[in-house]
């Protein structure tokens, strides 16, 4: 619905305003877009596969909490760790303060240039990639590779000739959820002051109150995003691939010294993207603790809770629907295209899907007075619902990937011996899809779970009285440069995050133990 | 007892069958042979209702299953089995748990009863509350059959159930599988391409030549 | 699976939780406030309110532009009896949208002056807020300060640092430029800022104060209570406030404030609230809260706010701030301030 609000906005130009945009913003805006995209796409590629591909193909030290600590900084905001680097990294931060007097090397502005900011998004986002990637990894038969092992591949061979092309659809989803989650990205964006198709859109509505051509921009940023998703699909290929076999079993061993070199390489990554910001949030923390903690939690980690429990099952429900093997050998055009509309709203920052949420309503509103109705927007902004609505528009492409990654794995001949064997559809799902589905699903919920409590303008713009998150508790105190005592809220989340993802490492190595 | 009737299946622009008739008689063993990527399995898969042709009737037991290459009834309501070349066991259920899916509508002790007869009956007793994955695939196999064989198919199907085995335990294995098909009197198509294994199996063996089947 | 089980109930369960909240919120003796200003500044004044009068306040916090789309859509069926945000631009966005309601009492004209009201009554300032320069008293001698025009001098080339244009508090202070002087000439001050600019411009006004201290940069434009946070915490820190433009417009000057709104419940709470705001009470604790300047010419400001002397205001109506944003960002996005 919030595309079609976007989409129907060309209708109603602002002439004027569209001409200032698209000559004195645009040309820079879609360069500096583009780069940025290529630039976290890249990374997130490279770090997030090698990083997979080591915890899950190689024995190393340490690697089994690595492999589970990979994980934790995505349970921390962008905009967090972005205010972090930018505290630690520039100009006036430790790191640049101790070169100049230590090493006497000349200071300068981190945030000139792309670099620092893709590099941010970089370690910020990686996990999409790590996540999809290890699970991909991991149903890699071992006998597949051992095989390739003996027909005299080194391992980088291995790597790109076997294990790389059979990740491939897992990237490419990781890939996608990340730029969609970059195009839509205002927080860090702002801190870097960088310009890009979201502070367009900002400006649009903002500034000039025009809501008609911050709609024709976010359509385009939707035109983007429609590329991304076709691209993602061609990347995915024909090609299927089917494994069932888990094994613990790592095909290489590296002890000595190579081991110890790989052991430090994931561990500095880890320092880098959690284990630093996290630190600087427990000085800060510390330091405020008297001032801001008090019983308001309790009701902030409630209200959180609730609506992260509720949209990720709804999500997830709804995304497993839509990923079900069809019976049938093809699902109908129709649907196709129903999917990929539903999963497009994760690349709409988040407070114009909201913005967009309120016109839908307000229109159907003004439709059933004009019949002699009620209006029905006082009901709809009183509840929650419309928040989880938003929430589930937002969040269902990265639920969808995610159990669809995993629904591909199913082969078609379990189907075929469960009907054979008598099963109608129904005892078809509930008893061979969603088990086999369920390290998906479980992925898929632990995502747009995390994703939810971190989510801040859709929630600070829809949610009703008393429903305030920790999220928006972040947000308020450190929009007030009030950042001591934003860390509070900062690293309850970070906890929160942490022990969702617990529970998931558990229920997954639960549901997969067998698959 | 089963009859198939001008089956012809075209993919695409190659046409694989053309005008297939085949009919078998209660407690048949057929053998299906040909050449690698004769039509063998997709025969099998036409007879089970899982591909549509461009031709072709199926009847069971009297019962019009196919006709015209399209389906009136739905592969969960033919009451046919089938075994496939990699078993296709349920990862995550135990073996119990898969040898009792076609059967889930009898009563737990009727289960527990049907499932140590089939157990007994392909020799691994004891085996039920292991998962596939940690069984041989010769174990697998015969699982598989067992699974097959649970509801009491009026037809079994059984596409290369024996080519991903060794050689020695083939053997074995094909005489064993025999032997059950026997005692139980279904009606059974196995397709292979191996002629020997074929003539040591079936009552009957044909093969697929210029897109029909010769009965020799 | 109980997932499927269970998540209609959870949903019915939460929709008939957040019902309750509404049916609250609808009693007759509360009001309910929608605000720009954070919790944390707003919530002491609430429970004091509460305390003097009985009368319960329920707020919703949220982004001024988007709670001004929300009241816009609430229309008639809205809950809120106030709005409360930061910068006249804001307030004056709102009363022209028709959110608000006149309101003129003699405890509002004899606690708030006129220039911080609107002239309809349709808002009311609460705080005064300055923007002002800030300097480096290692590297600039202040005798070479003079106004806002005169930081686009080439003699600040490179020792310039500036908050982001997409920051409402920029905005208003352009904004000042195009009213007092031209298009033209705020046209070439903008440019003259961004050619003297050491870094990029600043998402927050710590960041300028921190790359001042660091020696990024020299001289920068702040609002003066992040300079109080900041000698809160390290009173030595070697940067001080300049009053900019003394001799000529005035430093400029911002409110933020509050307006009743048209289609209020509880107009008659509502304006008791605006009143008590207005109070000598509560103005001490509204503007120390945040280190602001009082509305209420009869509070005193807080002691370290004092210590920084009298200043002469920029007088410009605050409402053309609203009138002219649109120029001003358009200014900005063309000369190449980010
Ligand atoms: N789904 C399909 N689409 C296109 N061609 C197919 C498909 N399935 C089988 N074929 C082709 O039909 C021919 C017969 O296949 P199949 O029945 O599997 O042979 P067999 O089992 O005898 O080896 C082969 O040439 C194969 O390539
Ligand atoms: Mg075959």
């Amino acid at each position: 619905m919030p595309i079609f609000v976007v989409a129907l906005s060309w209708l109603f130009t602002e002439r004027e305003l569209w001409a200032h945009f698209s000559t004195v913003l645009l040309p820079n805006l879609i360069s500096a877009t583009m780069v940025l995209l290529i630039g976290v796409g890249l990374g997130v590629t490279l770090l997030g596969t090698l990083l997979a591909y080591l915890v899950v193909m190689v024995e190393f030290p340490g690697r089994r909490w690595l492999e589970w600590a990979l994980f934790l900084p995505f349970a921390i905001p962008a905009y967090v760790l972005a205010f972090v680097y930018l505290g630690v990294f520039d100009y006036s931060g430790y790191v640049q303060v101790w070169m100049r007097e230590v090493l006497g090397l000349p200071g300068f502005d981190i945030r000139t240039g792309p670099w620092a900011i893709i590099l941010t998004f970089v370690l910020v986002f990686y996990p999409y990639v790590y996540m999809m990637v290890r699970a991909s990894f991991k149903r890699q038969k071992i006998n597949i590779i051992e095989a390739g092992q003996l027909l005299g591949a080194s391992p980088l061979r291995v790597f790109f000739k076997i294990s790389l092309p059979m990740a491939r659809p897992a990237v490419a989803a990781g890939l996608l959820v990340t730029l969609m989650e970059t195009l839509a990205d205002f927080g860090v964006v702002s801190l870097f002051n960088f310009d890009t198709f979201t502070t367009a859109i900002y400006s649009a509505w903002g500034d000039f109150r025009s809501i008609e051509v911050a709609a024709q921009l976010a359509s385009l940023l939707v035109l983007v995003a429609f590329f991304l998703i076709f691209f993602e699909k061609k990347a995915r290929g024909q090609a299927k691939y089917y494994s069932n076999d888990v094994s613990n079993k790592k095909p290489y061993y590296v002890l000595g010294f190579v081991g110890w070199l790989i052991s430090l390489f994931v561990f500095c990554v880890f320092m880098l993207s959690f284990a630093m910001p996290m630190l600087q949030l427990i000085i800060w923390g510390w330091a405020s603790m008297g001032e801001e903690w008090s019983v308001k939690y309790v009701d902030l980690i409630i209200s959180t809770s609730v609506l992260t429990t509720l949209a990720a099952l709804i999500t997830v429900s709804i995304a497993t629907i839509l990923a079900l093997p069809s019976r049938c050998k093809r699902n109908s055009p129709w649907l196709k295209s129903l999917i990929s509309m539903a999963t497009l709203g994760y690349a709409l920052p988040g407070s114009i899907m909201a913005v967009g949420l309120l016109y839908g309503i307000n229109q159907v509103s003004a439709i059933s007075v004009y019949f002699g109705g009620q209006s029905i927007n006082h009901i709809i902004f009183g509840s929650i619902a419309l928040l989880l609505f938003a929430y589930v528009s937002r969040f269902m492409a990265i639920g969808y990937s995610s159990i669809k990654a995993s629904a591909e794995q199913i082969k078609p001949v379990f189907t075929q011996s469960a009907r054979l064997l008598g099963a109608s559809y129904l005892r078809l799902i509930w008893k061979i899809y969603l088990p086999m589905m369920m390290p998906g699903v479980l992925a898929g919920g632990l995502l747009v779970a995390v994703d939810v409590m971190k989510e801040l303008p859709a929630t600070y713009l829809l949610r009703p009285f008393g429903w305030d998150t920790l999220a928006v508790q972040v947000y308020e105190l450190s929009a007030e440069g009030l950042f001591e005592r934003a860390a509070i809220p900062a690293l309850i989340m970070v906890l929160f995050g942490a022990v969702l993802m617990l529970i998931f490492q558990l229920l997954d190595q639960k549901s997969s133990k067998n698959l | 007892m089963l009859s198939v009737n001008h089956l012809s299946i075209v993919y695409q622009t190659t046409q694989v069958l053309s005008e297939f008739d085949l009919s078998l008689a209660t407690g048949d063993i057929f053998a299906l042979t040909g050449d690698s990527g004769s039509g063998k399995s997709s025969a099998l898969r036409f007879i089970a209702g899982l591909d549509e042709a461009q031709s072709g009737r199926v009847i069971l037991d009297g019962k019009q299953l196919s006709n015209n290459g399209v389906h009136n009834i739905a592969p969960e309501l033919r009451e046919i089995g089938m075994v496939f070349q990699d078993y296709a066991l349920f990862p995550h259920m135990n073996i119990k748990k898969n040898i009792a899916f076609g059967i889930h509508y009898l009563s737990n002790n009727k289960q527990k009863a049907r499932i140590e007869e089939l157990l007994l009956m392909i020799g691994l007793e004891g085996v039920e509350k292991k998962y596939p994955h940690q069984l041989s695939g010769g174990e697998q196999q015969r699982v598989a059959l067992a699974r097959a064989l649970a509801p009491s198919p009026k037809l079994l199907l059984l596409d290369e159930p024996f080519s991903s085995l060794d050689k020695s335990l083939q053997e074995q294995l094909v005489l064993q599988v025999r032997d059950i098909l026997k005692k139980t009197n279904v009606t059974s198509i196995l397709v292979t391409h191996d002629k020997r294994e074929a003539t040591i199996f079936a009552d009957k063996v044909g093969m697929i030549e210029n897109k029909q089947l010769t009965i020799n | 699976m109980n997932i499927k089980t269970w998540a209609p109930s959870t949903l019915a369960l939460a929709l008939t939780v957040s019902s309750i909240g509404i049916a609250q919120a609808k009693s007759e003796d509360s009001v309910t406030v929608y605000s720009s200003r954070k919790e944390h500044l707003i919530k002491p004044l609430f429970v004091s309110f509460t305390k003097d009068t009985g009368i319960k306040v329920m707020y919703l916090t949220g982004k001024s532009g988007a709670l001004i789309e929300r009241l816009k859509l609430e229309g008639k069926n809205t809950k809120a009896d106030m709005f409360m945000t930061v910068d006249a631009g804001n307030l004056w966005y709102a009363a022209t949208q028709g959110l608000f309601q006149a309101v003129q009492t003699q405890t509002l004209e004899s606690n708030i002056p006129s220039h911080l009201r609107d002239p309809k009554g349709l808002w009311t300032g609460l705080s005064v807020r300055a923007r002002t320069i800030v300097y480096s008293t290692e590297r600039v001698n202040p005798t070479d300060l003079s106004t806002y025009e005169n930081l686009a001098d080439s003699k600040w080339a490179g020792r310039l640092c500036l908050r982001t244009s997409k920051k409402i508090y920029t905005k208003s202070l352009v904004a000042s430029m195009i009213y007092h002087h031209s298009k033209n000439r705020a046209g070439d001050i903008i440019s003259g800022w961004v050619n003297n600019l050491a870094a990029i411009p600043n998402a927050k006004d710590s960041h300028i104060m921190n790359a001042i201290v660091s020696g990024q940069c020299d001289v920068g434009l702040v609002n003066t209570y992040y300079f109080a946070r900041l000698i809160a915490q390290n009173p030595n820190v070697p940067l001080k406030l300049f009053w900019a433009n003394q001799d000529t417009t005035g430093v400029h000057v911002n409110v933020s404030g509050a307006g009743v709104i048209k289609y209020a419940p509880n107009t008659k709470g509502a304006i008791k609230l605006l009143e008590w705001l207005s109070s000598a009470k509560a103005q001490a604790i509204y503007a120390s809260l945040n280190k602001e300047y009082p509305a209420n010419q009869n509070v005193a400001s807080d002691e370290v706010v004092s210590s920084w002397g009298l200043f002469k205001q920029d007088k410009m109506n605050l409402a053309q701030t609203g009138i002219l944003q649109a120029d001003a960002v358009k200014l900005m996005q063309i000369k190449g301030y980010r």
